[in-house]
C-alpha cells in the first residue's frame, strides 16, 4: 500500500485551497511531518504496492523519496514563517499548490511504468506553475509562460521516447510490462535501434526539465521569480525528479549493453551544462538567478558523473543528495535576503555579515559547501566524480571539469562576497525569525553529517542503486 | 487499395498544410480543433479490434483534443486578440514550401524504419513524423504565444499518433492520464495567455523579452 505516500498530500492539498489562511499553513507543515513519518516507514518495512503494475519500491526511487520527504518537512516550517512576513495576496492557491507539488513528485519516484513516470513528471511541472506565478507581476507571468511550455514540449518528447521505448519491445517481440524494472530484466531481447532512439528523447525531454543545456533556458527565470520556498522546492527536488527519469531509462541501457552509447550523451550534455553556467554565473547581478545557474552546474556535474559510471556514478548520486541539501537552504537564506533588502540585485545588498548575521552563517556556509568545500558532501561526491573520469580515461572531459570549476568558484565567490562584506548598503539589524532560520541550518548539518558518516541502510541503497549502471567500488 | 485510414491521415496532412498557411488566430484554431478531431477517430478505423473501453476512451479524445482544448484556447483570446495576426517569423509562402518539403522528407524516410505494423496503413509514420514536425516548426516560425501553443498541440497530436498507430501495449487508464495532463496543461497555458493578454494587451512574445540574457 505504498500508493498512501502521495494520496495524503494529494488529499490534504486539495483540502488546502478551500481552508482559511492560519490553519492553511498548520495543514502544510502537518503534512510534512506525516509524509516525512510515512517516507521512513516505506524504507524500513519496504511494503508492496496495491497496483504493482504501475508503482514500486526502487532503490534509486526510496533514496530520492527521503530526500523530498525532509526538504518539504523542512521548507514548510520555513514557509510558516515566510507567508506571516511576505505579503502573498493568494495564499490559499500557494499552500494547496504546495501539496499537490509533494504529491506529484513522490508520485515521481514511487512509479515504475515508463508512462506513470511521464505523467507523474508533467503533473509536477502544472502543479508548480501556480507556485511561480504567486506574485502575479509581468515578469512572473513571462517566466510561468515559459516554464510551462518549454518544460511541455521538452516532456512531450520524453513521451515520445516512452512511446519509442514500447515499440523496441513489440519489435523486439518482447511481452511483459512497459516498466522500468521488468524491462531492465528483458533488456537484452529488446530492439537497440529503437531503445537508443528511446533513450535520446527521454534524456532530451527529462533533460529540459532537469535543466540540462541548452534545453535550460527556462530554468533561471522561474527559480529566481517564484516565491523562495517554491525555489528552493524546484530546485532541491524538482530537478531531482526529472533525474530520475534518465536514470532509470539509462540503467535499461546498461542492461541490454548499451551503456556506452547512452554515458556518452550523458557526458556531452553534462559538460554542456557545467560550461553554459560557468559563462553566465560570471557576470550575474541577481543573486537568485546566480543559485539558478549553480543548479545547471550541479545538473551538469550529476549527468557528467552518471555518464562516466563506475564510482563516479557513485560520487554522481552522492552530489544529487547534498546538492539538494544545500542549494535549498540556500534559496530558503536567498529569501530571507529579499525580505532584508527589497531587491534581487547583488548590488542593492551589502554588509550581510551586520545586517542579518544568522542568515549570513547559513548563506555562506551553503557557499562554501555548493562550492564543494570539505566538510560538506559534495566534496566527496565531486572528488569521485573525478576519480572515476580518470580511471575510466576520460581526461578531456576531467579537464574541462576541473576548469569550469575554478571558473564557477571565481565567479560565485566575487558575488558572495561582494553581499556579504562590501558596506554598498550598510543599515540597521534586520529582525530574523528563528523559523526562517533554523531549517536552513537544520539542512546544512545533515549534508555535514552525512558526508563523515553515512548509515549502513542509506549507504546500502546508493550502491545498490549504482550497481545496475557499472558502479562497483 | 485506398483504406479509410489514409483518406482520414490525409485530412490530417492537409490540415497541417492549412495551419502553415494561416495568419489569423481564429482560423488557426479552427484548424487545430479539426486535426483533433480527425486525429482521435484513427482508432476506428485501424483494427485492434476495438473494445467497449477502447470506444469510451477514443470518443473521450476526441471531446477533448477536438473540442474541450480549442474552446479553451479561444476563450484565453476572446477579449483582446480575436482578428490578431499570427505573426510569422518564416513568412507563409516560406511555411506553406516548409511543409511540403517536410512530407515529402517523412514519407521518404518512414519506410527506412521496417516497423512490424505500417505495412497496412502507408500514411501512418509519414503522417506522424508530419505532425511532430509541424508542431515544432509552428513553435519556432511563430512569434505569438498562442500560435505557440497550438504548435505544442499539434507535436502531441503527433505523439498520440505515434502512440495509437504502433503500440498497443498501454493500457487505457494510463493513456487517459496522459490526455489529462496534456488538457491541464492546456488550460494552464490558457489561463497564462488569459492574464498576459490583460497585463499587456498582446500576446506577443517579442514583447516578452525582459528576462532574455
Amino acid at each position: 500500500m505504498i500508493e498512501i505516500v502521495f494520496l495524503v498530500p494529494l488529499a490534504t492539498g486539495a483540502l488546502a485551497f478551500f481552508l482559511p489562511r492560519p490553519s492553511g499553513r498548520t495543514l502544510l507543515t502537518l503534512t510534512g511531518a506525516v509524509h516525512l513519518l510515512l517516507s521512513i516507514l516505506l524504507w524500513v518495512r519496504q511494503p508492496e504496492a496495491l497496483f504493482a503494475e504501475y508503482f514500486a519500491v526502487t532503490p534509486e526511487g526510496l533514496l530520492s523519496l527521503l530526500v523530498i520527504s525532509l526538504l518539504f518537512f523542512l521548507i514548510s516550517i520555513y514557509t510558516t514563517g515566510y507567508l506571516k512576513t511576505a505579503n502573498i495576496r493568494s495564499e490559499r492557491v500557494f499552500t494547496g499548490s504546495m501539496l499537490v507539488f509533494l504529491s506529484t513528485m513522490t508520485m515521481v519516484t514511487l512509479s515504475d511504468h515508463i508512462m506513470v513516470m511521464w505523467i507523474a513528471i508533467e503533473a509536477t511541472t502544472l502543479a508548480s506553475a501556480p507556485l511561480i506565478y504567486t506574485h502575479r507581476s509581468a515578469a512572473t507571468l513571462e517566466a510561468t509562460l515559459k516554464y510551462v511550455l518549454i518544460c511541455s514540449v521538452g516532456i512531450a518528447l520524453a513521451l515520445l521516447g516512452s512511446v519509442l521505448i514500447a515499440l523496441s519491445m513489440d519489435v523486439g517481440g518482447v511481452n511483459v510490462p512497459v516498466a522500468f524494472s521488468a524491462l531492465a530484466v528483458v533488456a537484452n531481447r529488446l530492439d537497440p535501434l529503437w531503445l537508443k532512439a528511446g533513450f535520446v528523447f527521454i534524456l532530451v525531454g527529462y533533460g529540459t526539465k532537469m535543466g540540462l543545456a541548452p534545453m535550460h533556458t527556462w530554468l533561471p527565470d522561474a527559480h529566481s521569480e517564484a516565491p523562495s520556498p517554491a525555489s528552493a522546492l524546484l530546485s532541491g527536488v524538482l530537478l531531482n525528479c526529472a533525474y530520475l527519469g534518465i536514470f532509470k531509462t539509462n540503467k535499461i541501457m546498461h542492461a541490454a549493453g548499451l551503456g556506452h552509447f547512452s554515458g556518452t550523451i550523458l557526458i556531452v550534455f553534462g559538460l554542456a551544462s557545467i560550461l553554459v553556467a560557468a559563462t553566465f554565473i560570471l557576470k550575474q547581478t541577481e543573486y537568485k538567478r546566480l543559485l539558478a545557474y549553480s543548479s545547471i552546474e550541479n545538473m551538469g556535474i550529476i549527468a557528467f558523473g552518471t555518464g562516466v559510471g563506475g564510482l563516479a556514478a557513485y560520487g554522481a548520486v552522492l552530489c544529487l543528495i547534498h546538492h539538494s541539501l544545500i542549494k535549498s537552504s540556500l534559496f530558503l537564506s536567498s529569501g530571507n535576503i529579499l525580505l532584508g533588502y527589497g531587491s534581487r540585485l547583488i548590488d542593492s545588498t551589502g554588509a550581510l555579515v551586520r545586517r542579518m548575521p544568522r542568515t549570513f552563517v547559513a548563506f555562506f556556509s551553503g557557499f562554501a559547501g555548493i562550492s564543494g568545500f570539505p566538510p560538506f558532501g559534495l566534496f566527496l561526491g565531486e572528488v569521485f566524480i573525478l576519480i572515476g573520469a580518470f580511471r575510466g580515461g576520460h581526461y578531456v572531459g576531467a579537464g574541462v571539469f576541473i576548469v569550469s570549476l575554478c571558473v564557477i568558484f571565481a565567479g560565485f565567490t566575487n558575488h558572495v562576497i561582494k553581499m556579504s562584506f562590501s558596506d554598498a548598503a550598510a543599515g540597521d539589524r534586520v529582525e530574523e525569525k528563528p523559523a526562517m532560520v533554523w531549517p536552513q541550518y537544520a539542512l546544512l548539518l545533515t549534508s555535514l553529517v552525512l558526508c563523515f558518516w553515512i548509515p549502513e541502510s542509506l549507504y546500502e541503497t546508493i550502491v545498490h542503486a549504482v550497481n545496475s549502471i557499472g558502479g562497483r567500488l | 487499395m485506398i483504406q479509410p485510414v489514409d483518406t482520414i491521415l490525409a485530412l490530417v496532412l492537409l490540415s497541417v498544410l492549412i495551419s502553415f498557411g494561416s495568419s489569423r488566430l481564429p482560423a488557426l484554431i479552427k484548424v487545430v480543433a479539426f486535426q483533433g478531431v480527425v486525429v482521435s477517430i484513427v482508432p476506428f478505423f485501424i483494427g485492434h479490434g476495438l473494445t467497449v473501453g477502447g470506444v469510451v476512451f477514443t470518443l473521450a479524445t476526441l471531446l477533448i483534443r477536438g473540442i474541450a482544448i480549442p474552446v479553451f484556447i479561444y476563450l484565453a483570446i476572446k477579449k483582446t486578440a480575436i482578428h490578431r495576426e499570427v505573426e510569422p517569423i518564416v513568412g507563409y509562402h516560406a511555411s506553406l514550401m516548409a511543409g511540403l518539403v517536410l512530407m515529402v522528407a517523412a514519407t521518404f524516410v518512414s519506410p527506412k524504419f521496417n516497423l512490424p505494423q505500417s505495412a497496412g496503413n502507408a500514411l501512418l509514420l509519414p503522417t506522424a513524423i508530419t505532425l511532430l514536425a509541424a508542431g515544432m516548426f509552428l513553435l519556432m516560425a511563430r512569434r505569438n504565444a498562442i500560435a505557440m501553443v497550438l504548435g505544442y498541440i499539434v507535436m502531441e497530436n503527433g505523439i498520440y499518433l505515434v502512440g495509437t498507430g504502433f503500440s498497443v501495449r498501454t493500457h487505457h487508464i494510463v493513456e487517459f492520464g496522459i490526455l489529462l495532463d496534456v488538457l491541464a496543461g492546456v488550460m494552464i497555458m490558457a489561463v497564462i495567455l488569459q492574464n498576459i493578454n490583460q497585463a499587456f494587451d498582446d500576446v506577443d512574445t517579442a514583447l516578452l523579452r525582459s528576462l532574455k540574457e
